[in-house]
């Protein structure tokens, strides 16, 4: 099996594109990693110039970039910090060192999508997002809810689904969380955002098919009456076979 | 608000509607009078656009944080109306019934804490339950989308009608509770309500008792069912066991399409999270909570899931066995747990080339007075102490951080030789490729892994420790071998005296039976493995007590026989010592611990017999020891101690000198019956003894006249003629 990921995703738009936007109904994403920097951001930016409503976090304890070596991480605060702030220390510190690893490109990438890295464990689901019209991906997020949250690593989706146990889903609002294994590395990163987007499309397809059927009755047991939900499972597993060397998992759960 | 419908076409509607809730999204005060003005237009005969719209707005307001449940109070009995009619007017589009479930999901514990308050108005109450049993009607046959609604409106009823331990995080409405709700309500009848709940629970668990394969619907039940468990003590059993006989592998049979892949894997993880999670924050599952004893099952289950799960996905198992190999050998940087640097106090000048002497190498002060402080002169003892108490509150970080100053020092030293050169350059990274470094730098973990398992990360650490080869570190091995340790032999012991070793015997001893109190008594379950039983082979109280005898009986046996015959009034040997603490050990509780004095005298008498057969004139035990235990419980015996009687049957050698000890109880007029009734067991059972037995029980009736009636009894049967020979003598 020579299958490489995204290989018989023909139908991609340009690298980094920025697409024209169809309108419509849209599905709202969340995406998320360790330190809301590298992989949650590459997803992020990939999904707002598709025209999705993103927003993006962070599930570590601290944000952690390299430092020069592997003992000395620069270590920030979530929430606290801007990307512009860390970009210009990092700048300072050593420009070369910064900008041989990528992680200034990296910064200056994030500081144009949103102010600063947010932490998951910190958001308040349903909070309304009035403050950051600036951000990438705004429109549509306003309610502060999203309807899938796409992790990037094993241990953050543990990590969501875990604080989500413990906020005891007080909104009543369901949400498919799903986890696509990306290595931490630019080059797996940009693949992974690519990925990422070609999920997107195909839920949002999904459910822009269930809000076209209108008039027949949702008890009706015919065929080609599956709802959005029920469909997400079949949905990751064509993407699966599409991107077979990015594992993913699925659970629905609660907001 | 409500713009003249008609005027507008459905699309234009839309583009208001939305800006109207962009304007209570940002004003937060506004969203009465929005969602009120909105509902005119929102109504069941509304065209479809404009109910799904309204019926997720309405599910999104009712469910906002911002509005406390008082705020909320008032725009959800506003609301009631409307949902009941989008549930019950007829409408069957999936999307507006899966958000109205939403939204009346949301109301419910809103609606019941303000009828609690204000139980005048049960219209209300009365529209919430239509709402709900219109819910429960349809749950069965709704399209899964609306199911999902239906399981989550059925766990707020669950939530609102259990009652609470108080332990829900503060999120309005969650703790909306039974013991909220007064007995005075007539219509809010606890008991009826918590049955209705109790039904509704199962009705939800039913989805896992069926073993059903719908992943969309078990994962929606086991991801609502977290806060029950965590905060109504009344499910949390039930839920348990019910995930417990759960098995989400069970699709795993039929052929592994994509999406049955994809569904297995998504069971099997949920119901793990779920666990792990209650495991973790669940107060009630660690170590002293109520449900403590489950936790055992609980981490079983969790781990034949996970077994069974690599067993399934073979490929991934492989392939998370090499990663994990790979890690182990070289050291998994990226989950290495490491601190943010602290800016280092001290700083360590490398020396300058030069000859320097130790002292220099191991200065890291700059200060010149201190720099030459001879330290030798403190006299060891002090220094010893100062050196223990630095060591205790010096920060760990320094310390590394000095240590690792001085060795750059000593490698500066070192005349590099070519080994050394090639495994520093080695060591040095390549040149880095900014596209695939890794970014992901040490996590720590906080909110991910259980540790489960600490012990098993220790014994991890050292198992790595032990493989890894020897730490010679090269500059100490070349050139300078002035730097080497030696080998190092400690000192022998001094000669230990006689005297001073039994001094040293005394406490030694006396440790020797502080096990005793914490050992359990292994009780008399436990089949006797008979003759052929090894002693001292199970770890309890009996054998560490069989342990002690034979140390008290043998341990110097043969050794110090005759000497110790010398030494009479020299101070205790080891084995007395341990004799004298197994008599008292005895006697703290001589009628629980008869069986040890047993024991313990069998083990004399044994050893007497092995003296004997030696030949050697050694000192025997067994009949003095057998002496001083009887005189030490004998003035306490009351007529209820049976124990005496298994005692004079159960010892290994009776003689007379005993016997005559048992005439003292008699008397006692209340003991009499006792001792002739051992006397007799004797008789009975035990024929060696049966001379000395009867010898006994005539002295008895010789010497003590309120005895005379039972012992007559027992010497007519068992001595006949003994009493006529007596009374005829004392005739002539």
């Amino acid at each position: 099996m020579e299958a490489t990921n995204g290989s018989s995703a023909a139908a991609m738009p340009p690298q980094n594109g920025h697409r024209e936007d169809p309108g419509g109904f849209k599905l709202k994403f969340c995406t998320v990693c360790a330190s809301n920097q590298n992989r949650s951001m590459e997803g992020h930016l990939r999904l707002a110039l598709a025209n999705y409503p993103v927003i993006s976090f962070g599930t570590g304890s601290l944000v952690r970039l390299p430092g020069p070596t592997i003992t000395q991480p620069n270590v920030y605060k979530f929430n606290e910090t801007s990307y512009d702030s860390i970009y210009r220390e990092l700048d300072a510190k050593d420009p070369r060192l910064y900008r041989a690893n990528g992680l200034l490109n990296m910064l200056g990438r994030n500081r144009n999508i949103k102010w600063g890295p947010e932490r998951w464990q910190d958001w308040q689901i349903g909070m309304p997002r009035t403050k950051q019209q600036t951000d990438k991906g705004y429109e549509g997020m306003e309610a502060g809810v999203a309807d899938v949250v796409i992790t990037c690593e094993e241990r953050c989706w543990d990590a969501v689904i875990d604080d989500l146990l413990n906020r005891g889903s007080p909104l009543n609002r369901a949400v498919h969380v799903i986890n696509i294994d990306i290595k931490d590395n630019h080059e797996e990163a940009s693949v992974g955002g690519r990925a990422i987007v070609d999920l997107a499309d195909s839920l949002n397809k999904v459910a822009v098919e269930e809000r076209e059927k209108t008039g027949a009755s949702a008890f009706d047991s015919g065929s080609g009456r599956e709802g959005f939900d029920e469909r997400v499972p079949e949905v990751l597993g064509e993407w699966q076979e599409r991107w077979p060397h990015l594992p993913a998992t699925w659970t629905l759960a609660w907001f | 608000m409500a713009a003249p419908a008609q005027a507008l076409s459905v699309a234009e509607q839309l583009v208001q509607l939305q800006a109207a809730r962009k304007l209570a999204l940002s004003t937060p005060a506004y969203y009465e009078r929005i969602v009120k003005g909105v509902l005119p237009i929102i109504g069941p005969s509304a065209p479809i656009e404009l109910r799904r719209w309204g019926a997720e707005f309405l599910a999104e307001s009712l469910a906002t944080p911002v509005l406390s449940i008082q705020e909320k109070e008032s725009l959800t009995l506003a609301v009631l109306g409307t949902l009941q009619a989008l549930l019950e007017g007829g409408d069957d589009d999936s999307i507006v019934l899966k958000a109205s479930i939403a939204a009346a999901a949301s109301s419910y514990p809103v609606i019941v804490r303000w009828i609690v308050n204000n139980s005048y108005h049960t219209e209300s109450w009365e529209q919430m339950t239509a709402i709900k049993s219109r819910i429960l009607r349809i749950w069965d046959n709704a399209p899964p989308p609306v199911k999902l609604s239906c399981i989550k409106f059925a766990q707020r009823v669950v939530l609102a009608q259990t009652a609470s331990n108080g332990q829900e995080a503060r999120a309005p409405g969650l703790d909306v509770s039974l013991d909220k709700i007064p007995a005075s309500i007539t219509f809010l009848d606890p008991r009826r309500m918590e049955a209705e709940a109790t039904g509704l629970l199962d009705r939800m668990l039913g989805v896992l008792q069926d073993n059903s394969s719908d992943a969309l619907l078990v994962d929606a039940t086991l991801n609502c069912l977290s806060i029950l468990i965590r905060t109504r003590p009344s499910t949390s059993n039930r839920i348990i066991n019910c995930i417990l006989n759960f098995n989400p592998l069970k699709l795993a049979n039929s052929p592994m399409t994509p999406k049955i892949k994809v569904l297995v894997k998504s069971m099997e993880k949920t119901t793990r999270m779920l666990l792990i999670h209650i495991l973790k924050r669940d107060p009630s599952y660690q170590p002293g909570g109520p449900n403590y004893q489950n936790s055992g099952r609980i981490q079983q289950y969790i781990q034949r899931l996970e077994r069974s799960r690599i067993e399934i996905f073979d490929e991934a198992g492989r392939k998370r066995v090499l990663a994990d190999q790979t890690a182990a050998q070289y050291g998994d940087a990226k989950r290495q747990k490491t601190e943010a640097p602290v800016a280092a106090p001290v700083t360590i000048p490398p020396l300058p080339p030069g000859p320097h002497t130790y002292a220099a190498l191991y200065t890291v002060t700059s200060n010149p007075g201190l720099q030459s402080f001879d330290a030798t002169q403190i006299p060891a003892p002090l220094a010893s102490r100062v050196v223990v108490k630095a060591l205790a509150s010096i920060d760990q970080r320094v310390l590394d951080f000095t240590i690792a100053g001085i060795q750059n020092r000593l490698k500066t030293f070192q005349p590099l030789s070519a080994t050394a050169a090639a495994v520093a350059a080695a060591a040095q990274p390549g040149a880095i490729n900014a596209a695939t470094a890794p970014l992901g730098v040490d996590e720590d973990d906080d909110d991910y892994e259980p540790n489960f398992n600490a012990a098993e990360d220790t014994e991890q650490i050292l198992n790595k420790l032990d493989s890894a080869p020897p730490e010679v570190s090269p500059e100490l091995g070349e050139g300078n071998a002035a730097l080497g340790l030696g080998p190092f032999t400690l000192p022998p012991p001094p000669l230990i005296d006689p005297e001073l070793a039994t001094k040293l015997a005394q406490p030694a001893s006396s440790r020797l039976f502080g096990p005793l109190s914490s050992l359990k008594e292994e009780g008399a379950r436990k089949p006797r493995a008979g003759i052929n039983r090894l002693a001292a082979s199970s770890y309890d109280r009996e054998s560490w007590l069989a342990v002690l005898a034979r140390l008290s009986t043998r341990s110097t046996g043969g050794i110090q026989d005759v000497k110790a015959e010398n030494a009479g009034s020299g101070p205790l040997a080891l084995n007395e010592i341990i004799r004298e603490m197994l008599f008292n050990y005895i006697l703290e509780d001589w009628r629980r611990r008869i069986e040890v004095a047993v024991a313990w005298l069998s083990e004399e008498w044994y050893n007497d017999q092995l003296t004997k057969r030696s030949g050697s004139w050694g000192p025997l035990h067994y009949e003095r020891c057998a002496l001083r235990l009887v005189d030490g419980f004998i003035n306490y015996i009351t007529p209820q101690d049976k124990v005496l009687t298994r005692f004079l049957a159960e010892i290994p050698e009776l003689n007379r000198d005993l016997l005559g000890r048992m005439k003292l109880l008699c008397g006692d007029p209340t003991t009499v019956n006792l001792t002739l009734t051992s006397m007799l067991y004797l008789v009975m059972m035990r024929p060696p003894a049966r001379e000395i037995a009867l010898d006994t029980v005539a002295e008895i009736w010789k010497e003590f006249e309120d005895a005379r009636p039972l012992a007559a009894k027992y010497l007519v049967k068992w001595r006949p003629g003994f009493i006529e020979s007596q009374t005829a003598g004392a005739a002539t």
